[in-house]
């Protein structure tokens, strides 16, 4: 099998390649590009909120045009100018960044990166159910992205209304705006074909003996994820369309009509309702949250499961309580909208869901907790992103809470609250449990470890600034300061905390210095790390039989499966791991 | 290609009873159905929430969408589509019982009605482009055609009265540079107001005198919005299956000789989205035409 | 002085949340305190237990994993505690709160009642007027300097009306209803210091209603402890002061005034540094301050470039402040920027 795909051409193995690992890789890889730039327009955010309308430092300014930043004088004695990001400039950052970030970055590494590589092998299946189909996926997704930056070029700029791009503003919003309806029409494309092949394999391809409860958690956690990303994204996909129809063929889906616009009634027949792209989008965009959680939350589980070098405590509870989430989930959207005048039955109905869902999050959270016990931890890189994982996890778990019931969120609705809340979920949760899944898995990709020192310092570089940016959050939204503002301090109580947001800032500015080694590292592993073979962890799940790193169609003989996914320290056995894989 | 096999590809799983390829076009289906869903929620929220009158177009004697569709167009349509359900049908059962040429002729007849399917949709595309609402600022009165008159409520409760005429436009006059001046514009024989017996005529009106100037293209009103972007969709879905039937009769028989069991799979799958395709007509026939 | 040490009672900015003045606000601050013990807890005890895992099963201690799984029922009990202290919260804090926000407006014939409309980005307000009745609105009078509201001028009802554009005048102690939309796209009209906040949405009307303390007027505000703020000169910037004026008369040693009482330190940056440096040369270290005006209405929801910007002026007085203030209303319309 292996002889065969040498005689590949080149551009057959790495680029038009239909092999589920060099696709997870091309993910992976691209998805990584995406998550540097998305976190790029968030420093030169977070430089204008720190030292508003103060021209941006050299390095932005060279890169950044019309309309995104206008001209400034500096000095009036010298008459010098600098560049200053405009109110629009921020506003397409802020926009571009959310989407950036979630529908480019984070779930095709979480998904289309990590999913495609390891799930087939912890199957034991020898490529994804539908290769071909695998490979459109890739490309469709690339395309939406390119597509999504070509934004940045029509006039006027990109997208400007925000991630969530509420109508009636974002119907007379630039042409940005249509670009980003059909970047994401053509992402939701991709998260479907993704989608479908994800679940055909892994109820499909599994290998004799791996019966549904012998999957790692990390299957069932994909699985889950694959199942809202199925039903979840064409709601999203059909409130695109109509609001693409809204702004190119001049119906009224989201315009009650009569809009008054700078002094000009907008022309339409209205009738429609603003509101009904808030429930179409949040629809979507609710499930999307556990679409980001849950990957990263498989990562963790294997990755502590391997490090704690014992069971995980639990494996049923964490099965139920994931399948329970992506069930609820499709019911808790409406907690989105507590203050656009909904009554007291709808808003208890949502806040009592709200409440439920949080109890299969506890459960998991407990789960991974209480393996700690008893185990005999070891602190390498993965380890520890995954370890702090954990608190993070809970502090952006516990603020939900706040904001789940009404009364508590009149106070801090579409405040930095929100802000700090999420961001603590996705990422010092999900990206650290990325950072975990790409240190564990980068020897099965490429044969070679990454380095254990760099991978410490990339660690604690990243644990130490990324709560610095993320811990004031919570202060500022306390203080009442609101989210998408260009300038906090054109409030009083704004102005009162600015402190907190430059604090933010060089949080901000530390993060990105402490990705260095992580970069280095990446690259120079590649080349110069240690060699290892098939199990370098002494992990048991199936991806650990193939070699390192597997062959196209990569197992050398197809295994079978003789016991559950986690049977570390099992007494009586020579060496404190049992692979699920007999011979 | 590869070396690499997949299982359960024609072989079906034990376990689900399907192999891949028909699990996944179930999965695909349950997806649209979710895309469909939404955008028949859409029809009943915009429908349930419409000022009284408005729907389907203001004006508007009932709200049935047939004050302004074409039922009989609508109805050859549906046999259409139920015809080329079990055309296709056929030809799958010819596939599995080895008989590649009449398959393949069922297919082509199914390819022939959804295009039978689409040359009717144009046309009633085309007439309601072609067919016009003026509202106007104040009541019109000219050369004995008058405007028809409709009072009601926007969502936030304020009274508006609503000026208008159904029509054609016969002709638009422009000056020298190209800016319109007025229209010649053919009030629909019902709403002309012209008189017992009388022809309906055409009537000059100004730009000036409009405030608003739509077809009933999706621009009309929310219904006609609804009514284009779902019936639109379900076109664009009629037309990839088209495209697919298309490709396997071109290039089937290739396939058919190596692996006819898999061909007839891959008949299979196309298929069930056939009859999901027909299926969401069979909803939309009654909730935009009839109901 | 006697309203001087009430007023100082109402808190400041910059600590925590922003001052409460509203009747009902107190529950929100409660329900978001408890949250936070409660929070507290749970991080705090669930931290001890993951920290003495990672000290006591570190692999350094040698010796092998347990295989077999902890038995025991403390996590459930930890779960299931969770789940009804959250029905407690929800069922005993929040809803009760929220039904009171929404259900129960007060009567008509003992509320203040205004008109908030959103727009690109301002604020308007629509007052009734002393006859109580709001007049017609309709697109076609909209004029974006004399009648921001579109008043239909041939409406009787609307002969008295009074509108105001960036300013919104209420009484304290007396039941507000402001009923909310729009003009364009969404908005949300929020009052930090309230505790109110309510999206504004094109073609629907939603009602708020809250009531202010009593004796929270601008005037008593200006006045209070709470309000009026150090601030050590070399060590504040700009952007902190912006919207601050001083307390008293600042003065170099030649007796110039160079900060007068009422002033602010700048109204742009270049400015306002420049002033601050002006006072630091001239030996003053520390200057008093409190707002221009202590209250606003902000817009929380993102509604184009300038959206930050959009905010309103909240001026609240006592019953006979505000009659006056009503008084001094030209029936027309008044502009206050």
């Amino acid at each position: 099998m292996s002889d065969h795909s040498h005689e590949l051409p080149f551009w057959k193995k790495y680029i038009f390649s239909v092999d589920h690992k060099v696709i997870g890789i091309q993910y992976t890889v691209t998805a990584l590009l995406f998550l540097a730039f998305g976190f790029g327009l968030m420093l030169v955010m977070r430089y204008q909120l720190a030292y508003p309308n103060q021209p941006l430092p050299g390095v932005f300014a060279s890169v950044l045009s019309e309309p995104v930043v206008g001209e400034v004088t500096v000095n009036e004695a010298t008459g010098e100018t600098g560049k200053v990001l405009t109110g629009d400039g921020y506003n397409a950052f802020g926009a571009m960044h959310g989407t950036i970030m979630v529908f480019l970055a984070i779930v095709p590494l979480a998904v289309g990166g990590f999913g495609n590589f390891v799930l087939p092998l912890q199957c034991g299946a020898p490529d994804m159910a539908f290769p071909r189909l695998n490979m459109a996926s890739y490309w469709t997704y690339l395309c939406g992205g390119i597509l999504m930056l070509f934004g940045f070029f029509v006039k006027g700029g990109a997208a400007n209304s925000g991630w969530t791009s509420y109508p009636p503003l974002s119907l007379i919003a630039t042409t940005g705006q249509t670009i980003w309806l059909l970047g994401m029409v053509i992402l939701i494309t991709s998260s479907l074909l993704g989608s479908v092949n994800f679940i055909v394999t892994a109820v499909q391809l599994r290998v004799q003996g791996l019966s549904f409860f012998r999957l790692p958690f990390f299957v069932w956690a994909q699985l889950v994820t694959s199942f809202l990303l199925l039903l979840a994204f064409p709601p999203l996909e059909a409130a695109g369309l109509l609001q693409l129809m809204d702004r190119v063929a001049g119906t009224s889906f989201f315009d009650p009509g009569g809009l008054i616009i700078s002094g000009v009634e907008r022309n339409s027949a209205g009738g429609g309702s603003p509101l009904l792209w808030q429930h179409l989008f949040w629809f979507l965009a609710h499930p999307e949250v556990y679409v980001l959680i849950l990957p990263g939350l498989g990562i963790i589980a294997e990755v502590i499961a391997n490090n704690t070098r014992k069971p995980l405590w639990g494996y049923k509870s964490l099965v139920y309580s994931a399948i329970f989430l992506g069930f609820m989930s499709f019911i808790v959207w409406a907690h989105h909208m507590y203050l656009t005048g909904m009554g007291t039955t709808l808003s208890t109905f949502f806040q009592a869901t709200t409440m439920i869902i949080s109890v299969p999050s506890v459960i998991i959270l407990t789960c991974l907790v209480i393996s700690l016990w008893g185990a005999r931890i070891r602190f390498n890189t993965p380890m520890l992103f995954a370890l702090s994982f954990l608190p993070m996890f809970a502090i952006g778990g516990l603020t939900g809470l706040p904001l789940g019931l009404t009364a508590s969120d009149i106070h801090l609705h579409d405040t930095y609250y929100v802000i700090g809340h999420f961001h603590y979920v996705v990422a010092p949760g999900t990206i650290f449990a990325m950072f975990a899944g790409v240190y564990y898995w980068y020897p099965k990709a490429s044969g070679r470890m990454m380095n254990e020192w760099l991978g410490r310092i990339h660690w604690f570089g990243s644990f130490v600034f990324i709560n610095a940016v993320f811990m004031p959050f919570f202060f500022l939204g306390m203080a009442g300061v609101l989210r998408r503002q260009f300038d906090q301090t054109e409030t009083l109580h704004g102005a009162a905390v600015q402190g907190l947001t430059v604090m933010a800032t060089w949080g901000a500015i530390g993060l990105a210095l402490a990705q260095i080694p992580f970069v280095i590292n990446f690259f120079w592993s590649m080349f110069a790390g240690q060699r290892v073979g098939a199990n370098p962890w002494k992990a048991t799940t199936l991806e650990w039989t193939a070699p390192s790193p597997p062959p196209h169609g990569n197992f050398d003989a197809v295994p079978v499966v003789a016991r559950g996914p986690y049977e570390y320290s099992v007494p009586g056995e020579s060496e404190d791991f049992s692979m699920q894989a007999t011979a | 290609m590869s070396a690499t096999v997949i299982p359960y590809d024609v072989k079906p799983h034990p376990l689900t009873g399907m192999y891949n390829g028909k699990f996944g076009i179930w999965l695909f289906l349950a997806s649209e159905i979710m895309l469909f869903g939404a955008l028949f929620s859409t029809y009943v929220l915009l429908r349930v929430g419409a000022p009284e009158g408005t729907w389907p177009i203001a004006g508007s004697p009932t709200t049935r969408g047939d004050n302004i569709l074409q039922v009989p167009l609508a109805a050859l349509n549906t046999a259409f589509l139920i015809t080329s359900s079990v055309t296709m049908v056929l030809a799958w059962a010819n596939l599995k019982m080895g008989s590649f040429k009449k398959g393949q002729q069922f297919l082509l007849v199914t390819v022939l009605l959804a295009g039978a399917f689409l040359v009717v949709k144009y046309f009633e595309y085309n007439s309601k482009l072609h067919h016009y609402a003026v509202t106007f600022n104040e009541h019109f009165d000219r050369d004995g055609v008058e405007s028809k008159s409709f009072k009601g409520l926007t969502q936030a409760g304020t009274e508006k009265t609503i000026h208008y005429l159904w029509g054609h436009v016969e002709e638009t006059k422009k000056d020298a540079d190209g800016a319109i001046q007025s229209y010649l514009f053919m009030p629909d024989h019902d709403t002309s107001h012209g008189g017992e017996g009388h022809e309906p005529k055409a009537v000059e009106i100004h730009p000036a005198e409009i405030a608003r100037m739509t077809t009933f293209g999706p621009g009309g009103s929310s219904f006609l919005g609804c009514y284009f972007v779902i019936t639109g969709l379900h076109g664009l879905h009629i037309v990839g299956g088209i495209v697919v039937m298309l490709w396997f009769l071109l290039t089937g028989s290739k396939m058919w000789k190596t692996q006819p069991d898999k061909y007839a799979n891959r008949i299979e799958c196309t298929g069930l989205y056939w009859h999901f395709v027909d299926l969401v007509w069979i909803f939309l026939f009654p909730v935009l035409y009839l109901l | 002085m006697e309203l001087l040490a009430q007023a100082a009672d109402f808190g400041t900015y910059g600590k925590w949340m922003p001052p409460n003045l509203s009747v009902r606000g107190g529950a929100i601050d409660q329900l978001i305190e408890i949250l936070h013990y409660f929070m507290a807890v749970l991080f705090v005890g669930w931290g001890i237990f993951f920290v003495y895992c990672l000290v006591r099963f570190r692999s350094g201690k040698g010796g092998s994993a347990q295989y077999h799984p902890v038995k025991g029922k403390a996590s459930k009990y930890a779960e299931v505690g969770v789940a009804i202290f959250e029905a407690v919260l929800l069922l005993g804090f929040s809803m009760p709160v929220w039904g009171e926000y929404k259900n129960d407006p007060p009567p008509a014939d003992k509320r203040v009642e205004v008109r908030a409309i959103g727009e690109q980005f301002q604020w308007n307000f629509h007052y009734p007027g002393p006859d109580g009745k709001f007049g017609r609105t309709n697109a076609k009078f909209i004029d974006n300097v004399s009648n921001t509201i579109g008043l239909d001028p041939d409406d009787p009802n609307g002969k008295d009306d009074i509108q105001t554009i960036g300013a919104l005048h209420l009484p304290v102690g007396r039941p507000i209803y402001v009923r909310i939309t729009s003009k364009d796209v969404i908005h949300s009209f929020a009052i930090p210091t309230m505790r109110v906040k309510q999206d504004a949405i094109p073609g629907m009307e939603v009602p708020v209603w809250f009531q202010i303390k009593e004796g929270a007027t601008t005037a008593n505000l200006l006045k209070s402890k709470s309000m009026n703020e150090d601030f050590d000169t070399a060590k504040t910037n700009w952007y902190r002061v912006r919207h601050l004026v001083a307390s008293k008369d600042y003065a170099d040693k030649s007796g110039q005034i160079i900060l007068a009482e009422g002033a602010g330190i700048g109204l742009s940056r270049d400015a306002g540094e420049k002033k601050l440096k002006q006072l630091r040369e001239a030996g003053i270290d520390s200057i008093n301050m409190h707002p221009e005006n202590p209250l606003e209405v902000i817009c929380a929801q993102l509604c184009g470039n300038s959206h930050f910007k959009m905010k309103a002026q909240l001026y609240t007085y006592d019953d006979a402040g505000f009659e006056a203030w009503k008084k001094s209303t030209v029936p027309e319309v008044i502009e206050e920027f």
